[in-house]
């Protein structure tokens, strides 16, 4: 393994996300590459932290832009902020200033409200880490926009001219795949699919994040997270889940599994209701067993 | 570096050969990244590979077998026997045979009217003319733009999106301060915006059993009409497997895609597992929509060889995740016919609207239906 990738991965880690080689070998080739990087998988893989977890470690800013149906381009890059013009443009009037000059005065920077992806392009020192998250929930035209912005990182404004950004942002995008999107977009990127985690990861992500969880409950957690991921679900539990589960058991102070516990906070885990009325009590019993390590 | 270059063209190629889709911009980028990365190590190479070359989950397996053999084995591209998908030999199924002429009777569509019927047009003839009846090919013709027509009063869904509108609307008082500058300020009129009108989202499934066999011809051309007024329709084909049809029906001629279809639904007039591809249809297209906003029909008579309870479940499912869940039958034209099959009787609670499509007529009040 390359001694940079293997440095990324142990620095990923001690930022508290517990990344596999390819997640880092991904993470690597887009910052070198200076290519966005696109992640996809199931929700609650941890594709959104990755873009955090990055901003933190480069010590930059996170700007995030959460897609939706419907977002427009007022809203994703700049708007000039109306009102504020308007009241310069009153103020001029009453002092008789020469309409030319204010007019020049109120399209101006300071009258420009930035919006995610021009704050991006616009940062001053250093790159900042431009998430775009859930991409496949806003529609195919914004997509098409957002790869010319992606492009050559420069935005045309018609009343100030061109602005190239003179740090382009390290960009991560994020999507569920509720939508499959356009080959453009993806071709511009490099692509991760981020799986769930191996057994042995998923307990150093519960022993990372929750650092008072017995050993032993972690193991037990983690091996039934995967024996339960192994059945057919309608909703798979991710990581946020075993997270959110985990942290459960220790407020219940549970140093290992208990079949009662286990079935009276399985909400954590299971958030559907056919998924849940699948897990009767017995069953719940013989998975428990099946994970549990002798007392 | 050429050897790696040389190897890198290779395995695109093999690549494309398989149904992976890369292109020759993928290449560049790997070409790009693969310098960066350690070439001793095979699983790096490997990773870097797919990063680089953009490929999806679902063509992982493939992408291993032949980076195996095409990148490390040096295998010819040709030479790599990674099992295709076999298209399905072409079924001499009845439905599927197009001879308008062998299967011409006495309709005569060309023929002058009957007098007794001051009402007439051949239109109107058309719509009550029931599926199981043979239809000449200019019958067809005729239906389909009929259907055309009624495809098109479908796009009538209104998105969330606002846009710029010169009527009536919400107001929108960041562009009536963008106007007023132009009047130094005064607010002289308001701008508005309203809620843009959206193609519906619809996805079909068609039943192609055995049972379904004298309707299927029609109900396609519904779907396929469908398709070219709205292109966000997505058509499904099931018997004892679903089978996603969205990609061959090219909006071209119905007689074409029907050639084409025929050689994608294995088992075509076969029997029925409908419980099962209703499960299958939910898990992989339904529940991976952004939201609740699909119109999903089903077109089947319900006739299932599989478990009730499986059927039930699926329905129950599809219809807690979609806007609409109708349910197109075409034996309630017939008089004689009662829910009977058990599947579909203990399906009907959650069935939203359960309608009869055994002429264009019912086809046709279902257009409000599946406008959303």
């Amino acid at each position: 393994m390359k001694p940079e990738i293997q440095d990324l991965l142990a620095r990923l880690e001690s930022a508290g996300y517990i990344a596999d080689p390819a997640i880092a070998t991904a993470v690597f080739l887009a910052g070198t590459m200076r290519k966005p990087l696109l992640v996809e998988g199931d929700a609650g893989v941890g594709k959104t932290e990755l873009a955090k977890v990055l901003a933190r470690l480069q010590g930059t800013e996170l700007i995030r832009l959460q897609c939706y149906e419907g977002l427009d381009v007022q809203t994703a890059l700049y708007e000039w902020d109306y009102p504020r013009q308007l009241l310069r443009l009153r103020m001029g009037e009453g002092r008789g200033e020469d309409p030319r000059e204010v007019e020049h005065r109120i399209f101006s920077r300071e009258y420009l409200l930035e919006r995610p992806l021009l704050r991006a392009i616009t940062h001053a020192d250093r790159s900042p880490v431009l998430l775009v998250d859930e991409i496949d929930r806003a529609d195919d035209g914004f997509e098409a926009f957002l790869l010319e912005v992606l492009s050559d990182f420069q935005v045309t404004i018609p009343e100030l001219g061109t602005i190239r950004a003179a740090h382009p942002p390290q960009v991560v995008l994020t999507s569920n795949r509720t939508r499959e999107l356009g080959d453009a977009l993806r071709r511009r990127c490099l692509y991760l699919y981020v799986e769930h985690p191996s057994l042995e990861k998923e307990i150093r992500i519960i022993r990372t994040r929750w650092p008072a969880a017995p050993e032993r409950l972690a193991r037990e957690v983690g091996r039934f997270l995967q024996v339960l991921r192994q059945r057919r679900l309608v909703k798979e539990p991710g990581v946020a889940e075993t997270l959110d589960w985990t942290e459960a058991l220790l407020t219940l102070r549970q140093g290992s599994l208990e079949p009662e516990v286990v079935t009276q906070t399985l909400g954590c885990l299971l958030k559907d209701r056919a998924d849940l009325e699948t897990m009767t009590p017995e069953e719940v019993a013989s998975l428990v067993t099946s994970v549990r390590e002798p007392s | 570096m050429s050897d790696l270059a040389l190897r890198l063209a290779r395995l695109g190629r093999a690549l494309r050969a398989h149904g992976v889709g890369t292109t020759l911009r993928d290449e560049l980028d790997a070409a790009d990244a693969l310098p960066l990365v350690d070439l001793a190590d095979r699983d790096e190479v490997r990773r870097a590979l797919r990063i680089a070359l953009k490929v999806r989950r679902g063509d992982f397996e493939t992408f291993d077998r032949l980076f195996a053999a095409v990148w490390e084995g040096g295998a010819e591209e040709t030479a790599v026997a990674v099992p295709k998908r076999e298209p399905p030999a072409v079924p001499r199924g009845r439905a599927l045979q197009w001879d308008p002429e062998a299967r011409r009777m006495g309709t005569e569509a060309g023929s002058p009217g009957d007098g007794e019927n001051p009402g007439y047009s051949p239109e109107a003839r058309l719509r009550r003319k029931p599926f199981e009846e043979a239809w000449t090919g200019r019958d067809l013709v005729a239906m389909e733009r009929l259907l055309a027509r009624l495809a098109r009063r479908l796009a009538t869904r209104r998105s969330r999106r606002l846009v710029p509108t010169r009527g009536r609307g919400r107001a929108d008082v960041r562009a009536s301060y963008r106007r007023a500058l132009r009047t130094s300020g005064e607010l002289v009129t308001l701008a508005r915006r309203a809620r843009v009108i959206e193609e519906p989202r619809i996805a079909f499934l068609l039943d192609t059993s055995g049972s379904m066999d004298t309707h299927s011809r029609f109900l396609l051309t519904f779907a396929l009409s469908l398709r070219r007024a709205a292109p966000r329709a997505e058509v499904f084909a099931f018997n004892t497997e679903l089978v996603h049809l969205t990609r061959v029906l090219a909006p071209g001629k119905v007689r074409l895609t029907l050639d084409r279809l025929a050689a994608a639904v294995p088992d075509w007039s076969g029997g029925t597992r409908i419980g099962a591809c209703l499960a299958r249809f939910h898990e992989e297209y339904l529940a991976a929509q952004p939201s609740g906003k699909t119109v999903v029909v089903v077109l089947s008579d319900g006739l299932d060889r599989g478990d009730p309870a499986a059927l039930v479940e699926a329905v129950r499912r599809i219809q807690a995740r979609a806007r609409r869940l109708v349910w197109l039958n075409p034996l309630l034209g017939d008089a004689r016919y009662q829910p009977a099959a058990a599947g579909m009787q203990a399906a009907l609670p959650f069935v939203d609207h359960f309608a009869s499509a055994h002429d264009l007529e019912s086809l046709e009040r279902l257009v409000p239906y599946l406008a959303g």
